[in-house]
């Protein structure tokens, strides 16, 4: 197998640790809210958390469309990669609401629309990650992730809108509506910043693990066509010339 | 659609009709499994009249949701891959096989939900609410149920944790049928209009029936 110049990139592991060092900074130098206290910090990586599981579950539902459209298998790896990201990303905005929960709302979790829904996400690409694993035939995998993955894409905009269709103690959005946001513009540009960082972190994730996925997919053709050891190989065959 | 369609989406139909006639695995098996797990609630949470009443049509749609996911991948677990190859090679449309698939489901689901219903009304003590919408929810909540479970058991074919996996794609994805089912006869019971509920699950029906559809035929490929 040869070495490719994207195997030994390290500009993505740069722009990783950047974002994370800048989010930190940027949401330890902002004020405190003025009701939260130090708790609101939780909110600068809560919130960029929360809009990377839309973001990566958006670009696995285009590019799981484009697979079923070009069957190109880089699509495929796309899919594959930012599904893996949101399924992460997902999980840390819960994790982080249930930290911030506990002291603000008295409970780890609540029957809130949004909180149910996001869980129920998080199962949902869940499952498109087990059903990626039941097939190693990559034309066949790829296909049938693909389905999947523009099924779910269903849940994206019925999790967003669930504070405002349902009234429930999860705050109704706070960036992406209509109308302008309302909080204070220092804490709005940090969580702006948290934004573009942590966006900017998932284009850097991205890169490598469609890298990964690249060299996954390579050993499995390389398994799947050589040409193994054959059965009686050792076996050798009698000297008949000799009439042993 | 074309008459071929139609014919082709009927036979497939009445092949796993008979199918379940012949094994009675919804009969015999779930339905009584679904009822005593309605037996099983109250047994778990307490017997207190008012609070049975209150929790009986909740239970009867998770109920309902969760064993119905059972009776629609029903042909996962019995469907070989020797037999779906046979299908295939019969040059039906996978479309129209995917159609009667999932009508049979439907109308197994149906009676599923009707028997499964009276078996809440008897334990629960449950005064059933909108008589007129109560029809159309039952029958979306099937459809809606049935078509998924059909997408989902295609996806997953001949995978080696089928029955495992189809379950956990399934039950996540059926939320907007629970949200719809439950939230329409509830906003009755409070004297709302349930409309909106029913305009969700019918959307709900419409995309999975198209998704079904479309990815019928690259499905039967992969297969």
């Amino acid at each position: 197998m040869t070495t490719t110049q994207h195997e030994t990139t390290v500009w993505p592991w740069i722009v990783m640790a950047a974002a994370g060092l800048l989010t930190f900074v940027a949401s330890m130098s902002v004020s405190p809210d003025v009701v939260q206290g130090q708790l609101s910090r939780i909110m600068y990586v809560h919130v960029p958390a929360a809009w990377l599981a839309y973001l990566a579950f958006g670009v696995t539902m285009v590019a799981s469309g484009m697979y079923l459209w070009k069957k190109d298998l880089k699509w495929d790896r796309r899919a594959l990669a930012s599904a893996e990201i949101g399924v992460v990303f997902t999980g840390l905005a819960i994790a982080l609401g249930m930290v911030w929960a506990k002291p603000t709302w008295g409970v780890w979790w609540t029957w809130d629309s949004r909180l149910t829904l996001t869980a129920i996400m998080f199962f949902v690409y869940l499952g498109y990650l087990a059903l990626r694993r039941t097939t190693d035939a990559l034309d066949v995998r790829a296909k049938r992730a693909a389905i999947l993955g523009v099924v779910a894409a269903v849940q994206i905009p019925l999790v967003h809108f669930s504070v405002v269709w349902w009234r429930g103690l999860h705050q109704a959005p706070s960036l992406i509506r209509p109308e302008p946001p309302e909080m204070d513009t220092a804490i709005l540009l940090t969580l702006l910043l948290a934004v573009a960082a942590f966006t900017a972190m998932y284009v850097a994730m991205m890169f490598k693990r469609i890298e990964l996925a690249r060299l996954d997919d390579r050993v499995l053709v390389a398994e799947q066509t050589s040409s193994g050891p054959v059965a009686g190989e050792a076996v050798t065959a009698p000297d008949i010339a000799r009439g042993s | 659609m074309s008459t071929g369609f139609l014919h082709q989406s009927s036979t497939i139909t009445r092949r796993d009709l008979l199918r379940e006639r012949r094994s009675g695995e919804v009969l015999w098996v779930t339905l009584p499994f679904g009822a005593i797990a309605l037996l099983l609630v109250p047994l778990a949470i307490g017997t207190d009249a008012p609070t049975l009443q209150r929790i009986g049509p909740g239970m009867f749609w998770v109920i309902v949701m969760l064993f119905g996911v059972l009776i629609a991948i029903r042909q996962t677990n019995s469907e070989t891959t020797a037999q779906r190859d046979l299908v295939a090679l019969t040059g039906l449309d996978p479309a129209a096989i995917y159609v009667g698939k999932a009508f049979a489901s439907f109308l197994l689901l149906l009676v599923f939900e009707v028997v499964l219903g009276a078996v809440t009304i008897a334990l629960y003590d449950v005064s059933p609410s909108g008589w007129l919408v109560l029809p159309f929810v039952l029958v979306l909540a099937a459809a809606g149920l049935s078509l998924l479970g059909t997408l989902a058991a295609g996806i997953v074919a001949t995978g080696q944790s089928a029955t495992a996996l189809v379950p956990l794609l399934v039950a996540p994805l059926s939320v907007p049928l629970l949200l719809g089912a439950t939230q329409a006869l509830e906003a009755i019971r409070l004297g709302r209009s349930s409309l909106s509920w029913v305009l969700l699950m019918t959307i709900v029906v419409l995309l999975l029936a198209v998704a079904g559809v479309l990815s019928a035929r690259p499905l039967q490929e992969t297969a």
